[in-house]
């Protein structure tokens, strides 16, 4: 018997919602069902999603529907993943109703000021099946789909990206540096299109997935070439021999210059980054300090801020296929 | 690691085992008439075996920054930068050659050698103090050679004789006891030095050499040749 249930994660100016459960090796998207976790993912292939007929300055529907099927041929095109979706076409729904639909569009919400765009999930309980998935994009932001992006204009490919990230099941990813900026946050840099908060207005920056997006959606959609070719670390954040629960883990490969992030999941300080190429990594762990703890895990889940910036005292060999296991990171309270 | 430079490990791989193979097999073409002469005080139809150390030169690896995409007003963003090198390192070596004639002896190799790869961090975003961590790597070179001894250039009473060498081999190498292997080619080439302990230049002596070891494939950031340094010191017995 199928449960529904509807969850909403938020994202991309500063603020972000997240009432599911992170799961898993990269931070995805989750459901608790009795004692276990289930990651939230789609079963059936191509997503079915409509586009809402409605326009908002400078961007007409046809424009909107060009950069949403930009940005789900961007996921698609991921090497060793399968996905796939189509446009079925153009409907009056809007978004964020539970209709069977998943529908994409513009929707005016100014009391979410600092939310440029959401996506909601009707979910299977039962066993985290995403049944349909919503993305309204806020038209109280000024959007623009130019080619080259528009100076003071969001740039609706990019955000879509990050939504559909969403969509496909990843919660966000903290690979990123920020500053206080009259009371909100300011992207300095990023290395993820799921960090949480969105480059300034007229950046096209994020409508390129990087490693750290690919390593996730390689985690959930993973072909047996990606499980075959592709390692993983594994081990646990503790201080004072005790875990460290949320801390931000992050393997760069001097090799290829990529980075790829994760959490510490459980008490023990547990954590496990997946999607890794097969090398040299260098481990490093820090606090949650780039963005509202709320925009990556749910209020019930105690993460440890107390600590510093520690990397990892050995090179970590990830191999092929396999897992590089048992690591320990030792920090200490700031 | 990416797919072509997982391709290219690949290849290495098979085309390693074919060096070794052909080597082999040259070292059966030319032993099976010379087996059928009669061995000469010091020249052909002999076998010579020698073991012992060798100096394996480090090679810089270079930097590779962490970097972040910035934000439109910020030029570039460092989360940290690492200096990577690999370390020079001593190791043992066997040889078996066949003489060939008294200037030419073909010889198999085996060099084993464990370097340290090490990698600098420094300038980190938020501070982090610099370190310097490490990664233990298993070096394993099987190759074959040819040595070109000039006995027209003998002295110590003939004792002394000095020899070039030129070969090629195929490298196994090992991250963090074998999480990892990654393979590759290896050209080599020098001069050296062998001293006979008496002046049938049979029975014992020892081995002197330096030279470059061209490295092709194994563990690098990138695609292409990289020359080290090498020299080893062999006790030798022929017979």
């Amino acid at each position: 018997m199928t449960r529904r249930a509807r969850l909403i994660v938020g994202v991309t100016l500063a603020l972000a919602i997240a009432v599911v459960v992170p799961v898993g090796a990269y931070l995805k998207l989750g459901t608790r069902i009795g004692n276990r976790t289930e990651s939230l993912h789609w079963r059936e292939f191509p997503i079915r999603y409509f586009i809402s007929n409605v326009s908002a300055p400078g961007v007409t529907v046809q424009q909107f529907q060009s950069a949403i099927t930009a940005a789900f041929g961007t996921w698609h095109a991921v090497e060793n993943t399968q996905t796939s979706s189509t446009f079925v076409g153009f409907v009056q729904a809007l978004p964020f109703v539970d209709d069977g639909m998943s529908v994409i569009g513009y929707v005016s919400q100014p009391g979410q000021d600092r939310t440029l765009a959401a996506t909601t999930f009707t979910i299977d309980e039962t066993d985290g099946r995403i049944l349909e998935s919503d993305i309204y994009f806020n038209t109280i932001f000024p959007w623009s789909t130019a080619e080259a992006g528009s100076t003071d204009r969001y740039d609706v490919q990019s955000i879509a990206l990050h939504e559909i990230g969403h969509l496909l099941g990843l919660s966000h990813s903290a690979l990123g540096e920020t500053e206080l900026i009259g009371g909100g946050r300011r992207v300095i840099g990023a290395e993820s299109v799921m960090f949480p908060i969105a480059f300034t207005r007229g950046s096209i920056a994020d409508r390129t997935l990087k490693a750290d997006d690919v390593a996730g959606i390689s985690d959930i959609y993973g072909t047996t070439t990606f499980s075959r070719e592709f390692g993983s670390i594994s081990g646990r954040v503790t201080k004072s021999g005790r875990g460290v629960q949320g801390a931000h883990v992050v393997a760069f490969s001097p090799k290829t210059g990529k980075l790829v992030g994760g959490f510490t999941l459980t008490e023990n300080g547990e954590f496990v980054i997946a999607g890794l190429e097969p090398g040299p990594h260098i481990l490093r762990a820090e606090p949650l300090d780039d963005g509202d703890v709320n925009s990556f895990f749910d209020d019930d889940f105690d993460v440890d801020l107390d600590f510093k910036v520690t990397f990892y005292d050995r090179v970590v060999a990830v191999p092929r296929g396999g897992g590089a296991n048992n690591v320990e990171i030792k920090v200490t309270a700031k | 690691m990416n797919a072509a430079a997982t391709d290219g490990s690949l290849r290495s791989s098979a085309s390693g085992r074919i060096v070794v193979i052909s080597l082999l097999i040259l070292l059966c073409a030319f032993a099976t008439p010379a087996q059928a002469q009669s061995p000469a005080p010091s020249g052909a139809g002999v076998w010579e075996i020698g073991g012992g150390g060798v100096f394996v030169g480090g090679y810089d690896l270079g930097d590779r920054t962490a970097e972040l995409t910035p934000n439109t007003g910020n030029t570039s963003v460092s989360l940290f930068t690492t200096d990577n090198k690999v370390l020079p390192v001593f190791g043992v070596q066997a040889r078996v050659g066949y003489v060939v004639s008294t200037a030419l002896v073909i010889e198999a190799g085996f060099r084993f050698t464990q370097p340290v790869y090490e990698v600098r961090v420094t300038g980190d975003f938020e501070n982090a103090p610099n370190t310097t961590i490490e990664e233990n790597l298993g070096d394993y070179v099987f190759d074959g050679s040819a040595v070109w001894h000039f006995t027209g250039a003998a002295f110590a009473g003939g004792r002394a004789v000095p020899f070039v060498f030129g070969g090629a081999g195929y490298i196994r190498e090992l991250h963090d006891r074998d999480a990892l292997v990654e393979d590759g080619f290896e050209y080599h080439a020098g001069l050296g030095l062998k001293w006979w302990f008496n002046e049938s230049r049979r029975g014992f002596g020892i081995r002197g050499d330096v030279g470059v070891s061209i490295r092709d494939g194994a563990f690098d950031f990138e695609d292409g040749r990289r020359i080290v340094p090498v020299a080893g010191g062999s006790l030798i017995y022929r017979f």
